[in-house]
């Protein structure tokens, strides 16, 4: 093979930042809990399954899906937290705040990793941009005690594959004349967008990293893993084609809501409040990000573990859980079996559309659903400010009083509370937990 | 908005409706198919009140024609001419001495947010609220690097710290002379003044029963107290 060439010769035509928090939800409680750190920690009890593992908890080989059961085998000192969601996206939300301070144009990806867009920003801070992603680097880690992994390229592509390069706490920046180096020590199953099946698909044409990629005929790319394919060989050439997206995140393709029962129950009327609860939460968040759905999935799981499910196509894009209760009904009767204990229900909204704009059909009652959305308005608006599900469907007095959340397992902010703050409603400032 | 006007008036079966000297008839069997068509125009006056009253608690004025144009959905302005000659019969809306539209305290009064203002004479309420902060604002100067803590020993009880309050605490700046930190002094958590001197850093209590601290082998400053915050019944 001859001697790879470059395939850019300018160092950074654009700046992209992959910034990616570490070990992220027990980062955050090693954060607020100093008496933590330095010590195997994982998060998720209470779904007995581990959600994430603290970087002392992996050296001994703990990971993120296994069974709490298995982690304390390993580990019997393992400290086990249950997930607390409210704190880990108020550090989440800081973490994109820092990052704004050093580029307008910051996509949130997840809870814990972003993209910025640094390009033209030297001139600002009359830095480098390794020495740039390094202050935010140390500014996350000043103020929220964190570590974060950054990638630093060209595309958001390179720049994600960087992130994972060094980590915890490192910083791989990837310039132009030395794309060709750096993709010779990416295997292809390290690049982002690349799955198994693919991976496993391109190995038997012979490839094995992502050099290889980069070095195939682009139509034959395009033939064999079609468009996304495509825009991968020219994002991993340094050629950015994928956009950073500012906007907030939306869920693309369908809104869950599933919660297990303290005990299980055969109860019809217990049962079907708890299915239309979870419709109502399915709607609460569908509503937050504007958007209507066009397909109703119902589930029932059995006390065995096994699950009955039903899913139809709705007429027309639903906003309010009102609208579609007499379906739900409908599919419930068909899958309800009296005398079976049940443990969990589960409700997907999918086929989702934006509802910032929409246009009436021919056979539509305008009237009707316009009064169904300012229903859902008003109702939205008490609630938002009384707390969740204070007005609520008819078939919610099946449930017993105060059910919130079922597994009794909540976590230390939720159980020292401040004087006045309640259950629902808490500062959006996180306690540190120490004795001074 | 024009359109909706129609599909709004839900009154039976059969409904006339005398606006402007035109009759408007509206089947409810045909109202679906007639909205889609060309509508009779009604003109819902409630609603226009309404839109109106919201223009002016967001931007605290009367809006032109053209702006009323959009508010109410009309594709010409003089389509807007109609609904105002209305309204200033009512005594909603008057023209200002330089030909400009202008609310009345029908439209303005309506809107004071603290219920104390009489109808009468336009709110001054509003404007002057512009230039105020929240408790938030004022107490958190960084919100990105501040904490929360709630404190439980009494080192620092001639500070005016006591057992029970809550601090609000900054990360990621450096302590200055006399600042009130919180520390970990070899291994553990404390909350006292920082001072610097020829020997190194210390820390002192805000109490007499308490004594300067030099640390031995380390310190880590856990943040800057920025303010206290105690609750009373």
């Amino acid at each position: 093979m001859p001697t790879p060439s470059p395939l850019t010769l300018s160092n950074f035509p654009r700046a992209i930042a992959h910034v990616d928090g570490d070990a992220f939800f027990t980062s955050v409680e090693q954060a607020i809990h100093p008496a933590l750190r330095g010590k195997p920690v994982v998060t998720g009890k209470e779904r007995g399954i581990i959600a994430c593992a603290s970087y002392e908890a992996k050296a001994l080989g703990i990971k993120r899906g296994i069974s709490l059961w298995d982690a304390k085998k390993i580990c019997p000192g393992l400290a086990v937290l249950p997930s607390d969601y409210e704190t880990y996206s108020i550090f989440s939300k800081r973490m994109f705040e820092i990052m704004r301070r050093y580029t307008p144009e910051v996509e949130e990806y997840s809870i814990d990793e972003g993209f910025a867009d640094l390009t033209g920003m030297r001139q600002v801070f009359r830095k480098s941009y390794r020495d740039i992603v390094a202050d935010m680097q140390a500014t996350i880690q000043g103020e929220l005690d964190l570590t974060v992994s950054i990638g630093l390229s060209l595309t958001k592509s390179l720049a994600k594959i960087g992130s994972d390069f060094r980590k915890p706490n490192g910083i791989t920046p990837v310039a132009g004349k030395h794309i060709h180096i750096f993709l010779q020590r990416v295997p292809l199953a390290d690049v982002w967008g690349l799955g198994l099946n693919r991976v496993q698909l391109l190995q038997k044409y012979g490839l094995r990293t992502a050099w290889d990629y980069v070095n195939r005929d682009p139509e034959w790319i395009r033939k064999l893993l079609h468009k996304p394919g495509l825009e991968m060989w020219h994002e991993l050439r340094g050629t950015a084609v994928m956009p950073i997206s500012t906007d907030a995140w939306r869920p693309a393709a369908s809104v869950s809501k599933s919660k297990t029962f303290s005990t299980p129950s055969s109860d019809r009327d217990f049962v079907y409040a708890k299915l239309i609860r979870n419709l109502e939460s399915a709607f609460i968040k569908l509503r937050r990000h504007q958007m209507r759905a066009g397909e109703l999935s119902v589930s029932l799981r059995r006390k065995d573990y096994g699950e009955n499910g039903l899913s139809t196509r709705l007429d027309r894009g639903v906003t309010v859980p009102q609208e579609i209760v007499p379906v739900v009904r409908e599919l419930f009767g068909r899958l309800y079996v009296p005398g079976v204990d049940y443990r969990a229900t589960g409700v997907v909204l999918s086929r989702l559309k934006d509802d910032r704009h929409r246009q009436f059909d021919l056979f539509d009652n305008p009237a009707r659903i316009e009064h169904a959305r300012r229903t859902g308005n008003l109702i939205e608006k008490i609630n938002g400010r009384y707390g969740k599900h204070r007005i609520f469907l008819g078939t919610g007095l099946h449930l017993p009083k105060g059910d919130g959340n079922d597994r009794d397992q909540p976590c230390w902010r939720k159980v020292n509370l401040l004087d006045g703050e309640t259950r629902r409603k808490r500062i959006r400032i996180p306690m540190l937990d120490m004795e001074v | 908005m024009s359109r909706r006007e129609a599909v709004d008036s839900t009154a039976g079966n059969v409904s006339t409706q005398k606006k402007e000297g035109r009759v408007a008839v509206l089947l409810e069997g045909v109202r679906t198919f007639s909205y889609l068509l060309c509508m009779p125009r009604t003109i819902d006056l409630s609603e226009k009140l309404s839109q109106l009253r919201s223009f002016n608690q967001q931007e605290g004025r009367a809006p032109s024609y053209s702006e009323m144009a959009q508010l109410f959905g009309y594709a010409s302005k003089a389509a807007v001419y109609g609904p105002v000659e209305k309204l200033i019969d009512l005594g909603y809306l008057r023209k200002s001495a330089n030909g400009r539209i202008a609310f009345t305290s029908k439209i303005t009064s309506q809107i004071s947010i603290l219920g104390t203002v009489q109808a009468g004479f336009p709110s001054p309420a509003e404007e002057e609220l512009l230039d105020t902060m929240s408790l938030d604002e004022f107490l958190v100067a960084r919100p990105e690097a501040s904490y929360l803590l709630t404190v439980s020993g009494d080192s620092m009880i001639d500070a005016g710290i006591h057992p029970g309050d809550l601090v609000l605490v900054e990360k990621g700046g450096s302590p200055k002379q006399q600042d009130i930190i919180i520390a970990q002094v070899d291994g553990e958590w404390t909350l006292k003044y920082f001072g610097k001197d020829k020997t190194g850093v210390y820390l002192d209590p805000a109490n007499p029963s308490y004594s300067r601290i030099r640390p031995k082998s380390s310190l880590t400053v856990g943040g800057i107290v920025r303010a206290v915050i105690r609750k009373y019944k």
